[in-house]
């Protein structure tokens, strides 16, 4: 193959939707000037529209309430402060920006072995979220059963994880994948922010785990939570130098939950918010096992040349604080 | 001190056999490359937002000085679209999709439908970013993930022997699956 004849690559780091540096999991995040701010709502509660088309196998009103009881799910966090309402049922497309947000099913097929997705308007100006649509790929087939349907992908798990991009959730990358002839499949997931589809027929997804549920504290936290939750924070060097996009997981060794978080800068610095207190055993690990731009901005220099490293020391996270300083030291494959 | 086996014990059984959801039903690279339309390595030179006609929908054109065509060829450039892009104060981002920026290099695999612009495989997936080892002069690219037997395969992250492959090699692993599904 030939390079292409050009100037030096030039990475432009003016970047207006990106990841959120620092902090547990992966926020979204937007740049407001020089400054990146998280993206989050700032009013609640939330306002939506349903679209008022079914697909095979789930009529509007079936999809409504699966979308009611993805949105309840994600508000019944005790340890964050959210809330949501539906408006009605609309006609607008959940693709289209109207200023409403609309979920719905739609037919994209540029956006094939798309199950679904979430869009937003931001105001760059001042980072405000003006709407936010996600739309359900009609390309595939829905099940709103309560037990799941074989050959059907269940909407409410589909949906819980949507809804967690739309309150400001990146994708997790808390889990692990087998190739198979014809595609990729997932072993197993501690995230429902994992950006891979499940099997259809699995319903498991209708239950948020720790990771999600230490991003969603961290974004909206309520007053106890900031008494009660806890931070590891520190460096990913190699050779001395910063890793950056590197994947730091805590595992809780009491509790045996997991959450991760990325390295966001070039020095290589992490933080991991909205820990339970309590003994954590660090591991970090590349993210050379999935396509980058599913998790963070592709124009960020992300080194994937590491071996999977684990702290040597176990990190007790204290309530309401924080343990810093940590160094996690990896060397190159 | 956490002794180093007891911890890769701790983590090996931390994930039970769930399968989970989310946005994307994944491809494997073979079916990445003969699902593709078009496979093109190259620099992009220019991006443009896009909206349609009713101004509802916002893509970006993204215009690649193409290299090499690995499959199909339609010119010296080729003009692809992603979702999303800024207009004005607003900026339309569909979380997922890829970003690109002129000057980068990338090997993109590409669909075509009904004469419409192409548009990249699987959303993400059918995107290889080609960066430049400046120690060695050599642009890189990170391997695809690939099924190696008929057997199931656990992609293991950080294996030892997941690293990026210069260009030229990838370009032959692309080439390879072609030969392969052409002599079928």
């Amino acid at each position: 193959m030939n390079p292409v004849k050009a100037g030096p690559l030039v990475l432009v780091l003016l970047l207006s939707v990106l990841v959120a540096p620092a902090y547990a999991y992966l926020k979204l995040g937007v740049r407001v000037g020089t400054r990146t701010v998280s993206l989050q709502w700032n009013a609640f509660p939330i306002r939506y529209f349903i679209t008022n088309r079914g697909a095979p196998g789930v009529d509007s009103a079936q999809f409504e309430s699966a979308i009611t009881r993805a949105f309840s799910t994600w508000n019944a966090v005790e340890t964050s402060e959210t809330s949501s309402q539906l408006v009605g049922f609309t006609a607008a497309s959940p693709t289209s920006g109207d200023g409403m947000s609309v979920l719905g099913f739609a037919s994209r097929p540029d956006l094939e072995r798309v199950l679904a997705a979430t869009n937003f308007i931001i105001d760059v100006t001042t980072g405000e979220i003006v709407e936010s649509d996600i739309f359900f790929n009609t390309a595939f087939s829905w099940s709103v059963s309560p037990a799941g349907e074989t050959g059907r992908h269940d909407l409410e798990s589909i949906a819980l994880h949507e809804i967690g991009h739309l309150l400001g959730l990146g994708h997790s990358a808390i889990g692990e994948t087998e190739v198979v002839p014809g595609g990729r499949r997932v072993l197993a997931a501690e995230a429902v922010m994992f950006p891979i589809a499940f099997s259809p027929g699995s319903i498991a997804d209708r239950t948020l785990k720790a990771d999600d549920i230490a991003g969603l504290t961290d974004i909206y936290p309520n007053p106890a939570t900031r008494r009660t939750r806890g931070s590891i924070s520190g460096r990913v060097t190699k050779n001395g130098a910063g890793v950056l996009g590197a994947h730091v997981v805590a595992f809780n060794t009491r509790t045996s939950a997991l959450v991760g978080g990325f390295t966001l800068s070039d020095d290589g610095s992490f933080t991991i918010a909205g820990l339970e207190a309590g003994p954590h055993v660090l591991r970090v690990e590349p993210l050379d096992d999935a396509e980058v731009d599913s998790f963070l901005d592709a124009s960020m220099n992300v080194d994937l040349n590491f071996r999977v490293r684990f702290h040597d020391r176990v990190v007790v996270v204290p309530q309401g604080g924080g343990t810093r300083g940590v160094e996690l030291r990896v060397v190159p494959k | 001190m956490l002794p180093r086996a007891a911890a890769c014990l701790v983590f090996a059984y931390l994930l039970p056999p769930l399968l989970h959801a989310t946005v994307l039903v994944p491809a494997e690279f073979r079916e990445i490359v003969n699902g593709a339309d078009i496979i093109a390595y190259g620099r992009v030179v220019e991006t443009t937002v896009e909206s349609s006609e009713d101004r509802k929908t916002v893509d970006t054109l993204v215009t690649l000085r193409v290299g090499t065509y690995l499959k199909g060829g339609p010119g010296e450039t080729i003009v692809f679209k992603v979702p999303g892009g800024q207009v004005g104060r607003y900026r339309n981002v569909t979380v997922g999709a890829p970003r690109f920026v002129a000057g980068e290099e990338a090997v993109v695999f590409l669909n075509v439908r009904n004469g419409g612009t192409p548009f990249v495989f699987g959303l993400n997936q059918g995107v290889f970013r080609v960066r430049l080892e400046t120690q060695s002069n050599r642009r890189l690219v990170v391997p695809p993930v690939m099924a190696r037997g008929l057997e199931p395969e656990t992609v293991v992250r950080g294996a030892a022997a997941r690293r990026p492959v210069p260009l030229e090699t990838f370009g032959v692993q692309v080439q390879t699956v072609l030969a392969e599904a052409a002599a079928r």
